[in-house]
């Protein structure tokens, strides 16, 4: 389990700040989040510096919004170091085409909560799937639960999607955003996540002391 | 049939890749493929090696890729001329005939290319006598050995050194120590050997390839060596002789899917054989092998084959430590024999 530099809100931008705070959670698995195009190439400049990632697992997260189209998030992503081996990247930003393909394995899908168009369910995500054979999955599972609390969504997302999972994005949701893991979603989600052991986890939020 | 007996009944079910696939709907396509080309070759290498005397007591062994039925274009032809008794003049084939028969050399290990006395391997265990090459050969003839030639004397010689292992003082219903502390040195020796190698600059050109197969096939290959080890912990000594035996006859990822099926551990090995899969198909790109075998090391980063070999490591190695930590009955042997 490790932390999305995304809980640390306080130090957006400070890229070594940043990653200093995740590594206090852990030094297994991280994900550095840029949401906003802009400022993803903060990111890539950190990146640049060549700094020190002590991260067993390290993600990026790709930006998803402040993007002209997918050929632009495509020019972002490759000017990822090559050594960024996990780039999540959301569905609805990757247009119709095969446009990022040739980050191959590199890649993995998030499915999406239900204020996204398109994204939530194991069928959309099986025709991204066929557009970027070698992508993988990262499995949200409050985005999941916001869509089907019964969990059967989810269910089904890590039956179709086994094989190609990677990454678990882990917290609750309020209002839809993305707060700390509360205790019945933390009983409620730990079946599912029983079947995912062998992925990092990642806190999209930070988690209580409880 | 009491609970014992059942459970020895179960764990010789067998047949784990192709369960496995079947149960997740994944083809693993390139296991597979791997498996058919490994077993033409034997046949092919079995007809042409038929023209040749073959002593009753001596088998020809293939071992590394092609003993474990992953065949890629790559792979060397590693293989062992096996006589079943002590050191002695005359031994039939030799080595350089069943060279001349197969179509591509063995690698260059003292381990292969040569005659092994089961004497050797099954006297000859620890202290100075047992060197580099009779461990090697002795983990892998239990480990991951075909027969292409003398059938029969190669089984004979493979439950000879089970038996060695499984002797008098094993206690029932306990891992068979002996062997569970042949399969570790030999593990880690193979770790050992990969930094000795690194430090040998004659040997520093093909670092990355190597590297790769560590976190990958070795990785595996031991596991499924110490799963079964670990799993005689169910079972009385006698039944570990019928386990050991015929588990150690099957593929070692039929072992691994196997155990992952028992333990109901079905995504993390789906996931885990899924990646190996994936790996066995790069190794089979003359290419990605190419790109491997140039990297420098410090150039790590700048490489996409060594990138994807390493994540496809790492994703073997969580899925074979989910197996073996996140499941109880699993976890509870680890902890009682794995380190001590």
């Amino acid at each position: 389990m490790g932390a999305s530099t995304g809980c640390f809100s306080s130090l957006r931008g400070d890229w070594p700040a940043l990653v200093a705070a995740a590594h206090e959670v852990s030094s297994y698995a991280a994900e550095l989040a840029a949401l906003q195009a802009r400022e993803f190439e903060g990111l890539l400049s950190y990146l640049d510096l060549g700094p020190a990632l002590p991260f067993n697992d390290l993600s990026v997260h790709a930006p998803t919004k402040g993007l002209r189209d997918p050929a632009h998030l495509r020019e972002l992503l490759e000017r990822l170091p090559l050594g960024i081996e996990t780039i999540v990247v959301h569905p609805d930003t990757l247009g119709d085409g095969d446009e990022l393909a040739a980050l191959g394995s590199r890649l993995i899908v998030e499915n999406m909560d239900g204020r996204k168009a398109f994204g939530q369910t194991a069928d959309d995500l099986a025709t991204v799937f066929a557009r970027l054979p070698e992508a993988g999955f990262c499995f949200d599972i409050a985005h999941a639960w916001s869509i089907d609390p019964s969990m059967a969504l989810a269910g089904e997302l890590i039956d179709r999607l086994a094989s190609r999972l990677r990454e678990v994005h882990l917290s609750s949701l309020a209002d839809g955003r993305h707060v700390g893991l509360t205790d019945e979603h933390a009983a409620l989600f730990a079946p599912l996540l029983s079947r995912c052991v062998d992925v990092p986890w990642i806190l999209e939020a930070p988690v209580s002391a409880s | 049939m009491d609970s014992r007996s059942s459970r020895l009944s179960e764990l010789t079910s067998g047949g784990g890749l192709a369960a496995l696939a079947a149960r997740s709907g994944e083809p693993l396509p390139h296991l597979m493929a791997a498996r058919r080309r490994s077993l033409e070759a034997r046949d092919a290498a079995a007809a042409r090696l038929a023209e040749l005397e073959c002593q009753e007591d001596v088998s020809v062994v293939v071992m590394g890729s092609w003993g474990r039925l992953e065949l890629t274009s790559g792979s060397d032809h590693d293989f062992v001329v096996l006589v079943g008794g002590s050191p002695r003049i005359a031994v039939s084939p030799t080595p350089a005939q069943v060279g001349e028969v197969l179509d591509k050399p063995p690698s260059r290990s003292g381990a292969f290319d040569g005659v092994a006395y089961v004497d050797h391997l099954v006297t000859r265990i620890g202290r100075r006598a047992d060197d580099n090459d009779n461990l090697t050969r002795r983990m892998l003839l239990v480990l991951e050995s075909m027969a292409i030639a003398g059938g029969a004397a190669h089984e004979a010689a493979r439950r000879a050194v089970i038996e060695t292992y499984i002797d008098t003082r094993v206690k029932d219903y306990r891992p068979p120590r002996f062997l569970l502390n042949d399969l570790q040195r030999y593990w880690r020796t193979i770790c050992v050997d990969f930094e000795g190698k690194q430090r040998d600059r004659r040997s520093k050109d093909k670092w990355a390839l190597r590297a790769a197969k560590l976190r990958t096939s070795r990785k595996l290959l031991f596991a499924s060596g110490l799963l079964p080890v670990l799993e005689c912990h169910d079972l009385t000594a006698e039944e570990m002789r019928t386990w050991l035996g015929e588990t150690f006859a099957a593929p070692p990822v039929d072992r691994i899917a196997d155990a992952f099926l028992r333990h109901e551990a079905y995504d993390a090995g789906v996931r885990t054989l899924v990646a190996y899969d994936r790996f066995l198909g790069h190794l089979d790109d003359e290419a990605f092998r190419d790109e491997l075998r140039s990297l420098s090391r410090g150039d790590e980063d700048r490489s996409a084959a060594w990138v994807e070999a390493r994540r496809l490591g790492r994703q073997i190695e969580e899925g074979l430590l989910a197996l073996l930590f996140d499941r109880d009955a699993l976890a509870r042997l680890v902890r009682q024999y794995g380190l001590f």
